[in-house]
Parts: structure tokens; C-alpha cells; sequence
């Protein structure tokens, strides 16, 4: 037994050293840029690659890993600050999740990328002996590796304080972080400042991805797994602070190494308990503090003014185009419409969070998959009929939101988007691992329509009368009271509850709301496709949701219509037309972020206005 | 040393100043005076970058600086104390300081954190205290130290004797006195004419964005219907 928790010990260690080595740097730069770097896992896997193809040109020595991990930490530090100057640099005065969205991109092009270079297979590092060695400890052995791993995390962590702490550029980082304004003032340029510090974050990064190697393979999802981890290790500690990451990797590290020792299949459920439980108590993580002024000027969101009659015309025109669509279009283009208008109550419903209700979602994904395996398995294991297996999605999804709601309606902005991204992504691994209830990666099949629905005609009919009818109820809950105080909530939060307005309570409602309109989405989305997989819960499907937001335009109340049509006709005309559709997505993205930052219905108002 | 030429500076689609035009001579004191929201910040924010004017001129010793970001305008030698003193509250005197450091000038003699210690002695014991937990004024003797360290040949000083307590702002009006003895320039905003007084060698006077009147103490004195009209409560 004593030989047992030795081992975790060192185990748990290690494992918080990696940790330590991915979330620093997305720490650091947050703290000083306040931009969330989206793109910090892509960064990571990039380290593990480079670091892949550097070591193995190297020679096997000790010296020569050593020296591969730190040509790869500078090589990817060099990219940070590429992507720094490109890209971050005409972005910080933007809204916060503009950042998150373009950095969003780059890491879905570099995934691209690196497949592309690299090839789709796992790259695993050949383990000379330095490597495969092995100390006693008691009875037991262990990893050589590991223990190195278990000195060089505090020597990181010494180090960066070091140097934030005691050097004439620690401290004018320290003076950008805040204050960048009254810095220039004083004739610093702290635009290179923050390349810098863009650079050692990447850095970081990319020496972690190539010290992760010995322990595990370089492989494409890794961008994307880790970026959650990160984000985990960071809300926890708290964003910005170092040694918040530190002690955050310290308690998820030992906690996990104990949970799978203990209880095989715990570790996604601790992962949430430890971080649900350190935002309820305090809300901005371990050593965090709650964010000042941010540096984006915001700027008042405009007003929604009720529908002009021409917008009425059209809507009206568009409605009956659409009651008349079964009759012109071939089955295709049906169940592309029945797909589209399940994408409109997906997106309205995220709209109705994102935008009136001021809380951006990165992980919308998660109310949709939830009603997708809601109705999949009250259809399959309870033989509830469609209308029952609808409703049941719809509250599966709708009742997780609520309870989930109540952890994070207190928090704002970034810890609310990296929050909901790690619970979807924490349901979308517990969808692949308990396979006994959820299929795993092979889903559940066999989810059709009774025989009177069946046929694209029948379907089509329903997602139209549920989704615009869901859809119009959700902007109705806008133009009520209730949207008057969810908005007012949003735009000056201590008025709002000074003339009485319970906030937490509006935001919770709102948040429900949304995960039950999503969760019907999903229910929907089941019975088009037949069948529900993991990805329904993926990130993928939280960013589709986003784009159809943000390209519509969060600002007004058609932007979810406007974007939901368009995104699905691209998508379907566009992205399945070429094999790199993350390329391509992705570039889109970062000039829609650059070009169009209100969307394009919201363009257009701004034209009608002008 | 400074010219300041039909100056026109926006918040938003909100024109704030007017046509602003000044100039100061080297070694010299001039205080902005005016009523609260006569423009006289904005005046100060305009000219070291922070409020890029739209149009207008400024010319500073040989260099054009109007439209340049601020850390450049600052580096031409000019140094800014805004009115909130916007010290780095989280650092400690002595690093706060070190922010503030840049090359010495031909000419000047370089501040070191010594001479200002010697300047200030309030901040000398206070070197490792962090800056947010000191009082208002010790807070405006640390952002005008800062500045110093910059080495400027023109401090712009947003209504530095505000809030302070009478004792307070004798020392900071002492301060000043010595800097214009080491042949700094000072353009000071100021609500009331007392400080003025006490520092001005040129006294400009601000209404509604515009410099409607400029002058010595003296003359100011004689103009009552000016004093009532532009600096009366």
C-alpha cells in the first residue's frame, strides 16, 4: 500500500508537471494580453510534431533530446510571435470573443496544416535507453523520465516568476498588464512587449508538446484535447495568475493519478467536480482576481428595434417560400432545408445566450448532443414515441442546463466561454467513454420517424412548424419583459439590480432556455439523421453554432436567421466541395473576424441606417 | 519650444476642442485654467498622443508630433502625469520608477531614482512599498517621480494639486519650482488660480474647447470681466 501512493505521488507529479508546462503559457498570455489563446493547444501539438521531427534528427542522447526541445521551443515561440503580428495585434480592442474566434481558426488551419506536413498517422518517438530507463523506488519502478519531468515543472515555474519578478522586462510586462495606455505614455512601445510575451507563451507551449512525447504519440486531436485541459488548469488557478496554473496542475495532476487509481472512470467526473466546485466558491479560480477593465472599449451594443414592415414583408415572403418549399423541391434539397431549420433553433438559441443574454458559449454543442442522445435513447430503450422522445431530448437537455447554469451564470466573459467549452467537452468524452449507455465512438443507430413522418416531406413539416415556431418563441421572450431585463442585465449589471432585477436568476433563465431550445434542436436533429454520434456534442458543432451567430450578427434579432441559411448553404455548397474544408473554414473565419466584425445582417442594418 | 496650431480633437463624433492654439516658451511655466470640462484635459491627452487630434498642428522643438502614437511622442522628450496619476498599483515604488526610466537627454542633467528620492523624500522610505497602498498624495509624487525618470524637456501635469491636502500640494508646488529651475518646461491643467499663482509664468484660460484668452498673472489681475466671465463659479 505505501509502495501504492508513492507511486501515484510521483505519478500525480509528473503528470501536474505537463500540465504545468501546457497552461503556463496560456496564463501568461492572458494575463498580460488578455487575449484567451484559442490557438495554445495547436500550439502544443505543433511542439510535439516539430519536436518529433527535431529529437529524431538529433542524436539519441540525453543531450540531444535536450537540445530538440529547445530548438522546437524556439521555433514555436517564433510562430507565436508571427501570429502575434499578424493576427492578435489588430485585434486587441476587439470584444473578447473575437479573439477566441480567430485564434479558433488558426488552430483549426494548423491542424490542417500538420496533417497536411505530417502526415494523419500518430507519431510516436522511438524510446532509446535513456528514455525506457527506470529507477527503484521501494518495490516499485519508475520512469526515469517522469522524475525529470517532476524537477523541470518548478524549475519552470522559478524561472518565469524570476524573471517577471526581477528583470527590468518582467517589470514593464507587469506595468502593460495594467495599465498599456498610461505605458506608452511613458514611452514604452508595448506593442513589442506583447509579441514577446506572445512568443514565450508559445514557447512554452512548444516545449511542452516535445517533453509530452516520451510519455505519449503526436497526434491530430491533441490540439484541441489539450486546449481543454488547459483551459481546465487555467480557470481553476485562475486566469493570469502563474501560480494559480501551478497549483491548479498540481491538485488536477494528483487528483487524477489517484481518481483512475481508485476509481477507474472517474477522472472526466473529478475534473468537473474540481472545477465546478472551485468557481462556486470562487468564481475567478484559486489565485485569480476578478477582471478590471478590459482593455476592448465596448462599445454600447445598439438597440433592437422592432421589425420595420418591409423586414415583415420579407420574413413573411421567406416563411411561405418555405411552407411551399415541399412542394417544388426534389428530397436533397429537402432534407438540406430540414437541416437548415434545425440549424435556425440551434443558432437562435445560442443567439438568445450570446446575444441579449450577454454570456458567450463555446460550448453550445453540449445542449444539442444532450437532446440528441435524450430522444436517441428514450426512442431506443424506453420505445417512447417521437413526440415523447422530442420532449424528453428537449428536457434531458434543458434540465443539465439548468443545473449546469447554476455554476456558471455568476461568472462573465472568457470564464464563462472556457468553461462551457470544457463541460461540453468533458459530456462529449463521457459520451465516447461509457459505451454501455451512449454506443461510444459508434453511436446509437436505428432512430427513424414513425412510418407517417417518414419520407422527406413529412419531416421537413415538422422541423418547420418546431423550429421557426421555436425560434419565433425565443425572439418573442426578447421582445417581453423579460428580454427587456436580460439585456438590461447584460449592458449595466449593478443598475440592473439596483432597480431590483435578480440577475443571476434572469441569466439562469436565459441559460435554461437556450440548453432546452438547443436540446430540441438536437431531438431533431436524431430522428433527420437516424442515428447520434459523439460529434453532435463536439467542438465542431458548438463552432458551427458561433458562426451562424456571429455571421448573422450577434447585435440584431434576425442575425440567428440570417446566418443559420447562409452558413448551412456554404457549408453544404462550399466546405464539402473541397477536402480541406478546416483550411478553408478557418481562413474564413479569421477574415470574417477582420472584415465583418457586426456579421452580415448586421452590415446590412448599418447600410439601411447610413 | 512647443506650438500648438488650430488644434481639433473628437471624442467619438464629439468635438471637444476647437481650434486650439498655444505656445510655450523653453523653461517655461504655463497653466491651462478653466471651468470643469473646459477641454483642458483634452488638450493634455492631445498632445501627448493619448487623444490623437484630427487635425491641427503641434510642433515640438523640431519634431512634428501631431497623429504620432504616444510612447513616440514621449520619447521626443515629452513626459505625461494624467489627472487619475495612473501609477502601477500592483509595483512597488522602486519598480514603478524603473517603467518610467529612459535614456538621459543632452543637456539635462539625468534623473536617477536617487535625485528624485531626494526631490520627494516622502518616496524614499516608501521604495518597496507596492503603490496602491499609499496615500493620494504620496501617489501623485511617485507619477510625477515617474515621469521624471523619462528625462523629459516638457512635463504635462493634469491638475495635480486635486484632492490633495493643503500640505500635499505646497510640496508638489515646490517640486515644480525646482523642476523649472533645472530647465524643464511644465504645462499644468488647474481648476483654481491659486496653484497658478504660485508656479505661472503665462497663464492660458479655456472655455467650451478653445483658449479664449492668454496672458500673464498680472494682467489676469487687471481683466476682472474676463476672471468672471471665463474662471467664476
Amino acid at each position: 500500500m505505501h509502495g501504492f501512493l508513492l507511486t501515484q505521488l510521483l505519478t500525480g507529479l509528473a503528470s501536474a508537471a505537463q500540465l504545468f508546462l501546457l497552461a503556463a503559457g496560456l496564463t501568461v498570455i492572458f494575463g498580460v494580453t488578455r487575449v484567451v489563446n484559442f490557438a495554445h493547444g495547436a500550439l502544443y501539438m505543433l511542439g510535439a510534431y516539430l519536436g518529433y521531427s527535431l529529437i529524431t534528427r538529433a542524436p539519441p542522447t540525453p543531450l540531444g533530446f535536450a537540445l530538440g526541445a529547445l530548438a522546437t521551443a524556439g521555433a514555436v515561440a517564433a510562430l507565436g510571435a508571427a501570429l502575434e503580428i499578424g493576427l492578435l495585434r489588430r485585434l486587441y480592442r476587439a470584444p473578447e470573443l473575437f479573439q477566441l474566434l480567430a485564434t479558433f481558426a488558426v488552430a483549426l488551419m494548423a491542424e490542417d496544416l500538420t496533417q497536411r506536413l505530417w502526415g494523419a498517422e500518430d507519431l510516436a518517438l522511438p524510446r532509446p535507453g535513456f528514455l525506457a530507463a527506470a529507477v527503484r523506488i521501494g518495490a516499485a519502478r519508475f520512469p526515469l523520465y517522469d522524475l525529470v519531468l517532476i524537477g523541470l515543472g518548478p524549475a519552470v515555474y522559478l524561472a518565469l516568476l524570476a524573471l517577471f519578478r526581477t528583470t527590468r522586462w518582467g517589470v514593464l510586462v507587469r506595468a502593460a498588464t495594467a495599465d498599456r495606455d498610461m505605458l506608452a505614455c511613458l514611452g514604452v512601445d508595448q506593442r513589442w512587449l506583447f509579441t514577446a510575451v506572445f512568443a514565450l507563451g508559445a514557447g512554452l507551449a512548444g516545449l511542452g508538446g516535445a517533453l509530452s512525447l516520451p510519455d505519449a504519440t503526436a497526434t491530430l486531436q491533441m490540439g484541441f484535447s489539450s486546449v481543454t485541459d488547459a483551459f481546465v488548469v487555467v480557470v481553476v488557478g485562475g486566469l493570469g495568475s502563474l501560480s494559480g496554473a501551478a497549483l491548479a496542475s498540481l491538485l488536477i495532476g494528483l487528483l487524477q493519478a489517484f481518481g483512475i487509481a481508485l476509481v477507474p472512470r472517474s477522472t472526466l467526473v473529478l475534473v468537473f467536480v474540481v472545477m465546478a466546485a472551485t468557481l462556486m466558491l470562487r468564481p475567478h479560480g484559486l489565485l485569480g482576481r476578478a477582471p478590471g477593465e478590459t482593455g476592448g472599449a465596448a462599445a454600447a451594443p445598439d438597440l433592437i428595434r422592432p421589425a420595420t414592415p418591409a423586414l415583415r414583408a420579407l420574413a413573411l415572403v421567406a416563411l411561405l417560400a418555405a411552407i411551399a418549399l415541399p412542394f417544388l423541391a426534389g428530397p436533397f434539397l429537402l432534407s438540406v432545408a430540414t437541416e437548415a431549420l434545425i440549424a435556425l433553433l440551434f443558432a437562435a438559441s445560442l443567439h438568445l445566450m450570446m446575444g441579449p443574454g450577454g454570456m458567450a458559449s463555446f460550448g453550445h454543442a453540449a445542449w444539442f448532443g444532450l437532446g440528441a442522445y435524450g430522444a436517441a435513447l428514450a426512442a431506443l430503450a424506453l420505445r417512447a414515441p417521437l413526440p415523447l422522445a422530442l420532449v424528453m431530448g428537449m428536457l434531458l437537455a434543458g434540465a443539465v442546463a439548468a443545473l449546469f447554469g447554476l455554476v456558471v451564470v455568476r461568472l462573465a466573459g472568457v470564464y464563462l466561454a472556457m468553461l462551457t467549452l470544457a463541460f461540453a467537452q468533458i459530456v462529449w468524452a463521457g459520451a465516447m467513454q461509457f459505451e454501455e449507455i451512449s454506443g461510444g465512438d459508434n453511436g446509437l443507430l436505428g432512430v427513424w420517424p414513425p412510418r407517417w413522418l417518414q419520407g422527406p416531406i413529412g419531416f421537413y413539416v415538422l422541423a418547420l412548424a418546431l423550429c421557426v415556431g421555436g425560434a419565433l418563441v425565443l425572439r418573442r421572450a426578447l421582445q417581453a419583459p423579460f428580454g427587456y431585463a436580460l439585456r438590461g442585465a447584460r449592458d449595466a449589471p449593478q443598475r440592473a439590480a439596483a432597480i431590483g432585477l435578480d440577475i443571476a436568476r434572469l441569466r439562469w433563465a436565459a441559460f435554461t432556455l437556450a440548453g432546452a431550445a438547443a436540446g430540441l434542436a438536437g431531438a431533431l436533429y436524431v430522428f433527420a439523421k437516424g442515428s447520434v454520434f459523439p460529434t453532435y456534442l463536439g467542438l465542431g458543432r458548438s463552432v458551427d453554432a458561433l458562426l451562424m451567430v456571429l455571421l448573422g450578427g450577434v447585435g440584431t434579432m434576425s442575425g440567428p436567421f440570417v446566418g443559420a441559411l447562409v452558413y448551412t448553404g456554404l457549408y453544404d455548397a462550399l466546405l464539402l466541395a473541397t477536402d480541406a474544408w478546416r483550411l478553408v473554414l478557418g481562413a474564413a473565419i479569421v477574415a470574417m473576424v477582420l472584415l465583418f466584425p457586426d456579421g452580415i445582417a448586421g452590415a446590412v442594418a448599418r447600410r439601411v441606417r447610413a | 519650444m512647443l506650438q500648438v496650431e488650430r488644434l481639433c480633437s473628437f471624442y467619438g463624433r464629439a468635438q471637444i476642442l476647437h481650434d486650439v492654439g498655444f505656445a510655450i516658451a523653453p523653461g517655461s511655466v504655463a497653466v491651462l485654467l478653466g471651468r470643469n470640462g473646459a477641454g483642458k484635459s483634452t488638450v493634455l491627452k492631445s498632445l501627448i498622443g493619448l487623444v490623437p487630434p484630427q487635425t491641427g498642428r503641434i510642433r515640438f522643438e523640431t519634431a512634428d508630433i501631431a497623429g504620432l502614437p504616444p510612447h513616440r511622442i514621449a520619447r521626443t522628450g515629452i513626459g505625461y502625469v494624467p489627472e487619475e496619476r495612473r501609477i502601477f498599483a500592483e509595483l512597488t515604488v522602486a519598480e514603478n520608477l524603473e517603467t518610467g526610466r529612459r535614456p538621459p537627454r543632452p543637456g539635462l542633467a539625468p534623473w536617477t531614482a536617487a535625485r528624485l528620492f531626494a526631490l520627494f523624500p516622502a518616496l524614499a522610505e516608501l521604495r518597496r512599498r507596492p503603490a496602491g497602498r499609499m496615500s493620494g498624495g504620496e501617489q501623485q509624487m511617485l507619477a510625477i517621480a515617474r515621469t521624471l525618470m523619462g528625462n523629459p524637456r516638457l512635463v504635462l501635469l493634469d491638475e495635480p494639486g486635486e484632492g490633495l491636502a493643503p500640505l500635499m500640494v505646497r510640496q508638489i508646488e515646490v517640486a515644480v519650482r525646482a523642476l523649472r529651475e533645472e530647465g524643464v518646461s511644465l504645462l499644468i491643467a488647474e481648476q483654481g488660480p491659486a496653484f497658478a499663482r504660485a508656479v505661472a509664468d503665462q497663464v492660458l484660460v479655456m472655455e467650451k474647447g478653445a483658449v479664449v484668452w492668454s496672458g500673464t498673472h498680472a494682467a489676469l489681475d487687471a481683466d476682472a470681466p474676463a476672471r468672471r466671465r471665463y474662471l467664476a463659479l
